[in-house]
């Protein structure tokens, strides 16, 4: 397989303030992956230095390209959507269309005019006329209609309603998606996403902590919530997290035979929200709900 | 080449002050020239504004000595006097043209980074030395071509409304309605002189570029601001005024250059084609301009530089 994204050894400093230290990362083709993070985790800035938005140091080949050099070449491959309307305000739909026709060779018109109709907006309207919604409608149609080999959404559907999002993802997988195509998409919104992952990155505090294809992760972690005598035997294995609802508690485990943990209570296999909450607040802060899933 | 004239329309699609307002300045002209401005009624009254019945009395004796004199005038005098009523509103467009890609340029690259924009012109293969050469182009080229055309449409409209409203008026026969030769002299002189004093002051639309791709707000601050505390420091310190002097140098320069060649417009008649030649090609030739124009160069390069990594967000 092709590796769309490798990096090596990839640091970013702010100033003194170390953003990103030290990643590694795969990526091959036909893979959805989610990067998630606590705010300020440095996910925007990999990002960024994915599409050579911004100057890194270490290794990162994109779809074979060092995006610091080579970035014009790889945006003919690489399309992204970075955040919720960047669209110029005094851009007419019509126009919109006309430029990225003009400008992207991998560009299919009637795509994207037909990914338009399907939706409420005029294509004579300007995109301040438009709404939040409409103008990520407006930016997918032109997105969609891009045949590149990896697409990056970073924060794609921030501040729209659940229907909009809803249908945001459903028309990526429908009309987009395929074995070719790469996407590579963040988002705080972890639960609407975590069924169309093929694989899941956590990144905290400039580090990639888990990085993980979607299949293995139930193999890997088991969710507990042992019967009530079994709290403190299920304790000395070494749960990672654990945490008490409504007077039960359940543990999250990394690595365990799922059958020597079944003899001590119910097992789940545990969310990548869980996950994510659990690998964010090591053992003992579980009890301060201060992080929201991210 | 494609994408320089997606890049470019673009611009026109953003900033429609660069055509509208030489437009609506075309426009008042013309209907002022159409309906308002003078008026000569039959009784010999003369007056400005929109009514005919107020104004100044020509006595018949005064109209019978202005239309003589003029009817009289040499054929050099009634060209020059055309072609000052001409040049007259090329100069009130090209004045505002001025204005307008002064603002232009401050805004182009400072815009898309305000409202965010810029993330969705990077996602598309153009590259920063395509987007910022657009932007030149488009200040340089496009925009003073356009109002060049606005221009010498205005003026053969401007030769229709008058033939029709004053050929029967006493300063009908006097004046010239219309010269094709000196019209397209004038054309072309233009044309020339445009294109010089944009080779003399491409190191301002640079320079404006620059602070334009650099600055996160109050563009026009940031512009101003480096000249005068150069201006004020080298006052205080040496308390001389070298660097104003260069700046006022840099700013009339071209026209100092040029006025040595065709200051006989003041004189008696046109400037002959060849004069507008030779004044041209002085500042073609003038070591000063390339200097300007590699200084351009340089801070092109430095803003397709800053659009490259300028991050705010």
């Amino acid at each position: 397989m092709t590796a769309i994204i490798e990096a090596r050894g990839l640091t970013k400093s702010f100033g003194r303030t170390p953003v990103i230290r030290g990643v590694d990362l795969n990526v091959e083709a036909g893979r959805i992956v989610g990067l998630i993070g606590p705010n300020g985790a440095g996910k925007t800035t990999l990002i960024k230095s994915i599409l050579g938005l911004t100057s890194f140091d270490g290794e990162l080949k994109v779809l074979g390209r060092d995006p610091r050099t080579q970035r014009d070449a790889l945006m003919e491959e690489v399309c992204f959507i970075a955040d919720v309307a960047v669209l110029p305000r005094w851009l007419k739909v019509s126009q919109a269309v006309d430029f990225v026709a003009g400008v992207h060779p991998r560009f299919d018109r009637q795509r994207a005019l037909d990914f338009l109709a399907k939706t409420d907006i005029k294509r004579d309207s300007r995109v301040r006329q438009l709404s939040k919604g409409m103008v990520t409608q407006l930016h997918l149609a032109l997105i969609l209609a891009i045949d590149a080999k990896l697409l990056v959404l970073d924060e794609p559907t921030l501040g729209l309603d659940l229907l909009f999002r809803r249908s945001f993802y459903d028309n990526l997988l429908n009309d987009y998606f395929n074995k070719e195509r790469t996407i590579l998409v963040t988002t705080h919104q972890v639960e609407e996403i975590e069924n169309i992952l093929t694989d899941v990155l956590f990144i905290e505090r400039g580090k990639i902590v888990l990085n993980s294809p979607m299949e293995s992760l139930g193999e890997r972690f088991t969710q507990l919530t042992p019967a009530a005598g079994n709290v403190d035997r299920a304790r000395a294995l070494k749960p990672f997290w654990e945490r008490e609802i409504f007077g039960r508690v359940a543990m999250l485990f990394d690595g365990r035979d799922q059958a020597e943990l079944a003899s001590l209570g119910e097992l789940r296999a545990p969310s990548v929200a869980d996950l994510f909450v659990a690998m964010m607040q090591p053992v003992g802060t579980a009890q301060s709900p201060s992080k929201e899933a991210a | 080449m494609n994408n320089m004239i997606w890049l470019v329309r673009r611009e026109v699609w953003e900033n429609r002050s660069l055509w509208v307002a030489p437009l609506v300045i075309a426009s008042v002209i013309l209907i002022t020239a159409a309906f308002g401005g003078i008026h000569i009624a039959d009784g010999g009254r003369f007056s400005m504004g929109w009514k005919s019945d107020s104004g100044i009395e020509i006595e018949e004796s005064a109209r019978q000595n202005i239309r003589n004199s003029m009817a009289t005038a040499p054929l050099e005098k009634k060209q020059m006097v055309y072609a000052i009523t001409l040049s007259s509103f090329t100069a009130v467009l090209l004045f505002s043209m001025i204005i307008v890609l002064f603002f232009y340029l401050l805004d182009c690259l400072l815009a898309e980074r305000k409202d965010r924009s810029i993330l969705f012109w990077k996602s598309l293969p153009v590259s920063d030395a395509e987007v910022v050469l657009s932007k030149l182009l488009t200040a340089a080229v496009v925009t003073p071509l356009f109002v060049l055309v606005v221009s010498s449409v205005l003026q053969i409209l401007f030769a229709l409304v008058w033939s029709v409203r004053f050929s029967d008026s006493f300063l009908g026969e006097a004046l010239m309605a219309w010269d094709g030769p000196t019209w397209l002299k004038l054309q072309a002189s233009f044309l020339l002189v445009i294109v010089t004093a944009t080779l003399w002051y491409l190191p301002l639309i640079a320079y404006l570029l620059v602070v334009s791709a650099w600055a996160r707000r109050n563009a026009f601050l940031w512009a101003v601001l480096p000249p005068v505390a150069i201006l004020t420091i080298e006052l205080l310190i040496l308390g001389s005024n070298r660097f104003g002097e260069y700046l006022a140098h840099r700013f009339i320069g071209v026209f100092v250059l040029l006025e040595k060649k065709i200051g006989s417009v003041h004189g008696s008649g046109m400037s002959s084609m060849r004069d507008v030649l030779e004044a041209v090609s002085a500042v073609f030739t003038s070591p000063e301009t390339w200097l300007g124009v590699l200084a351009a160069a340089a801070m092109i390069f430095g803003a397709i530089r800053i659009r490259r990594y300028r991050d705010d967000s």
